[in-house]
């Protein structure tokens, strides 16, 4: 009866973990989104364009990560990378739009 | 050929995308266009009060202002500043000695462009250029140090026109156009040029905030701000617009703050320094 | 500082939607967030730095006040796409384009949207 119950038990948290493992990103999954959002980061650097925003998502990779949360810290990471696009986005088209507003 | 050279200057110093023919950089024209930008939005203004920022804009503030005018909030960082001009370094020698006129009534002729090294000086940066030529540690460009000194500098050059010159020197060309572009280009989340707020609304509110023009903005630095309870620098200033548009701030001194500093200082010839000024 | 711990608070609400997501909950059965809370937040549309709004402490006046929305705007689209990003009609407009530079995703515009709606 009582060896019955474990196995149930046994049963259930092993198909649960199975579960998580497979949707949950791990520890490599963290680095590689943060790799690429820190370098789109670091292009936005050189336009002289980076986003405070960028840098609170990254921050929040980190810590996310540092918790061992891989999925939020993948998230923000993205985050991050996306953020950062959109400034380099905003740098080069400015490279030239700047001129419509100067006063003449 | 002077064209060609400017040109091969520009895209050395990468400051701008190359220059169309129609393009060409006219600091005189440009001050002229701008000042009538301003004098023609704001008819009622007088010229000099441009440089009292917001209290130009809103007579309620202006009275607020008046008030506090009676017991400067400046007035301390004035006599540190006075006090740090006077004392001497390790080996004697004082800042007064980096200075014209031991820098008593001349911040007016600042920034200016060095031909030797190609780049603009702002009076935060010499300040610190002159205590490191003479072995002392170099202030953040952020302190209340910093900005006592700046504000002791300005008060000694009160009512003295901005004097901003630009060489005939494509590098000084190259300098302002940079810090025109820096001026006038979007950045941050939040998509904000200084020229969002200080060319297309000043006296308009962000918030409670009233916008002050851009005509004349820097002759009253550096500024105490009430809202900060201290002093801030130009450094501070430009900084604090960055990050409030979600953009993050350059160092202190970065080349692009110190062209575009040239830039609206230029635009600034020929009005009063006011500075240390009070703000809300 | 108040804006910091709103950045913080939304960072961890969106956070917790994509982890949502992550685990197959549809959005759909996430609470409806509430369109004026999306429009007064600072770290979100902040619309109160330059639009006056009802019951909005103090507001800025670099835009409109928004009222009567309905009559004018009767098209929601087009208020969709003045928040999505104006600069596309308008070179020089200083509203910040909210989707173009990830300020708010399509859900919050449209809440938001809801939101103008009701003034």
């Amino acid at each position: 009866m009582r060896t019955r119950a474990l196995i149930r038990l046994a049963v259930i948290l092993s198909v649960a973990g199975l579960t998580t493992a497979a949707l949950a990103a791990s520890a490599d999954d963290f680095k590689a989104a943060l790799a690429k959002a820190e370098a789109a980061n670091k292009q936005a650097g050189a336009l002289k364009n980076q986003w405070t925003t960028t840098k609170d998502a990254l921050k929040a990779a980190k810590k996310a990560a540092d918790g061992g949360k891989f999925d939020e810290a993948v998230a923000h990471a993205n985050q991050a990378e996306a953020l950062a696009k959109a400034s380099i986005a905003q740098a080069e088209a400015e490279k030239t739009a700047w001129t419509a507003a100067v006063v003449r | 050929m002077l064209r060609k050279i400017f040109v091969a200057a520009v895209f050395v110093i990468g400051a701008a995308q190359p220059l169309l023919a129609d393009n060409a950089v006219d600091p005189q024209a440009d001050f002229k266009a701008f000042r009538e930008y301003f004098t023609k939005r704001f008819p009622k203004v007088q010229l000099n009060d441009f440089v009292n920022g917001p209290y130009s804009m809103d007579e309620g503030l202006r009275k607020q202002w008046q008030q506090i005018e009676e017991f400067p909030p400046y007035e301390f960082a004035v006599e540190h500043g006075k006090e740090a001009f006077a004392k001497p370094f390790k080996n004697g020698k004082t800042l007064g000695d980096c200075f014209p006129n031991k820098g008593v009534g001349i911040r007016q002729n600042y920034p200016y462009f060095d031909t030797k090294s190609g780049e603009v000086i702002t009076l935060e940066l010499a300040l610190n250029q002159c205590l490191e030529a003479n072995g002392e540690k170099p202030l953040s460009y952020t302190s209340q140090d910093m900005a006592a000194l700046t504000a002791y500098m300005a008060f000694t050059s009160r009512g003295k026109p901005f004097d901003i010159k630009i060489p005939n020197d494509p590098r000084a060309l190259a300098a302002y156009r940079s810090g025109e572009e820096y001026f006038y280009t979007r950045r941050g989340q939040l998509n904000f040029s200084c020229a969002s707020c200080h060319v297309q609304n000043p006296g308009g509110h962000i918030r409670t905030e009233v916008l002050a023009p851009a005509l004349g903005i820097l002759n009253a630095m550096p500024i105490y701000r009430s809202a900060w309870e201290n002093m801030g620098t130009i450094t501070r200033r430009f900084q604090t617009c960055n990050s409030q548009v979600r953009g993050v701030p350059l160092p202190g001194q970065d080349v692009l703050y110190r062209n575009v500093e040239y830039y609206l200082s230029y635009m600034g010839n020929g009005l009063p320094i006011s500075g240390p000024g009070a703000r809300p | 500082m108040e804006l910091r711990q709103s950045h913080l608070v939304l960072a961890a609400v969106a956070s917790g939607l994509i982890g949502a997501a992550v685990l197959g909950w549809s959005a759909a059965s996430a609470a409806p967030a509430d369109g004026q809370k999306l429009a007064f937040d600072r770290g979100k549309g902040n619309c109160l730095t330059c639009h006056e709004i009802k019951d909005g402490p103090a507001p800025g006046n670099l835009g409109p006040a928004l009222n009567d929305m309905k009559a004018r705007f009767p098209d929601r689209k087009e208020l969709i796409a003045i928040i999505s990003d104006e600069t596309k009609r308008n070179a020089l407009t200083v509203m910040p384009p909210f989707k173009r530079n990830l300020i708010l995703n399509d859900k919050e515009i449209e809440e938001i949207v809801d939101f103008l709606y009701t003034l």
